[in-house]
């Protein structure tokens, strides 16, 4: 029974601290989404997506790359798409040190290289 | 023509209205089904067959061109010569006793049994289900093996930071990487960027299984050839007129 309390709050305290914890910079097309109350669609739960995106990319990209299932759900692109910034009518790299990547991995401590690698602005040409 | 519609006459045209549309209906939400969230499987197995005889040499430079272009390469600055990456190459071959020079591109060849992937040291190197061979940039830690083992030349080494890399196509310094036979644009069910950039019959893609498919009942008719048949590595790309 004191187990199951001890569980219940540490839940009832994370959701309470994930909430008021706000994003800084949520990037443009995501913001937009969150302005029009549709943000839930994409991530049902916010915890979980915080907690548990390592593990939803690193399954996409094998699903992807070794299986050719090529679906927008938990793919990295569209990640990159709704959560890039502009500025001056120019992207910023989701990478740079202020934006969304970066605020919560500089805090953490965590250096990822998906960036090496991937394309770091919605779209070529905008 | 003002006949009336008897009760058969009524049953059988519903009949068949009903078979038509449900055959269409089912036919689209198949394809779309099979476009994204089907892994791919072994019952295709995609191919292109190279005619040298229908290829000019600005054919085989637009291939090359259509390349960099789709996927972002050949724009590196700070490699030199053999560093540069070449995922599809213009070659030239001499037949030294009839002096016959035959042109040809020379990409990877997507073996059935590839090299390649049998020294990689960390499964980077892959086959997929359907023949494309790829390699895994999450898993490369760029030791080189599969460039050495390698006959045909195709994977190359990358050198330098790179940015702003196409969004279909992540590339980067410390892997290596080669023709992927478009398999981005493959899985929409689109051609390879060469093949497409190539209006004459000179490169036919399409799946080697499939005993309707162009390239099948091509290679079928006509005298065609794998390069480096004697290491039996029944290559996906086939070349005829060489």
């Amino acid at each position: 029974m004191r187990h199951l309390l001890i569980i219940f709050l540490a839940l009832a305290f994370t959701s309470v601290f994930a909430h008021a914890d706000k994003h800084v910079n949520l990037g443009d097309r995501a913001t937009e989404l969150k302005d029009e109350g549709k943000s839930r669609d994409i991530h049902p739960s916010l915890a979980e997506i915080r907690k548990m995106h390592p593990e939803f990319l690193l399954h996409k990209r094998d699903k992807t790359l070794r299986q050719g299932v090529r679906t927008q759900r938990d793919s990295l692109k569209e990640c990159v798409n709704c959560h890039s910034s502009t500025k001056n009518d120019e992207y910023v790299p989701i990478n740079a040190p202020d934006q969304f990547c970066s605020t919560c991995h500089q805090k953490v401590g965590t250096s990822l290289d998906c960036f090496s690698c991937h394309r770091t602005t919605p779209k070529e040409g905008l | 023509m003002n006949k009336e519609l008897n009760r058969r006459d009524f049953l059988k045209n519903t009949t068949a209205v009903t078979a038509g549309v449900a055959t269409i209906a089912s036919g689209i939400t198949l394809t779309t089904f099979a476009a994204n969230d089907n892994p791919v499987t072994n019952e295709k197995r995609w191919g292109m067959l190279v005619d040298t005889n229908k290829l000019t040499e600005s054919n085989i430079n637009d291939m090359v061109n259509a390349c960099q272009e789709e996927n972002g390469w050949g724009s590196e600055i700070h490699s030199t010569g053999h560093q540069k990456p070449s995922w599809i190459k213009k070659i030239k071959v001499k037949d030294k006793v009839t002096g016959k020079i035959d042109m040809l591109p020379m990409m990877c060849q997507h073996c059935e049994h590839p090299p390649c992937v049998d020294v990689c040291p960390t499964n980077a190197s892959m086959k997929r289900e359907d023949g494309i061979v790829l390699v895994d940039k999450h898993l490369c830690i760029g030791c080189r093996y599969c460039m050495m083992a390698c006959p045909y030349d195709a994977r190359s080494f990358v050198h330098e930071d790179l940015s702003n890399q196409k969004e279909h196509m992540p590339r980067g310094k410390g892997t290596v990487e080669s023709c992927t036979m478009c398999v981005h644009r493959v899985d929409k069910g689109e051609m390879p960027a060469c093949a497409e950039a190539v209006s004459s019959n000179g490169v036919i893609f399409g799946d080697l299984y499939d005993a309707n498919s162009k390239i099948n009942q091509t290679l079928k008719k006509i005298q065609s050839t794998q390069i480096r048949t004697d290491l039996n590595l029944n290559t996906g790309v086939r070349y005829s007129g060489i």
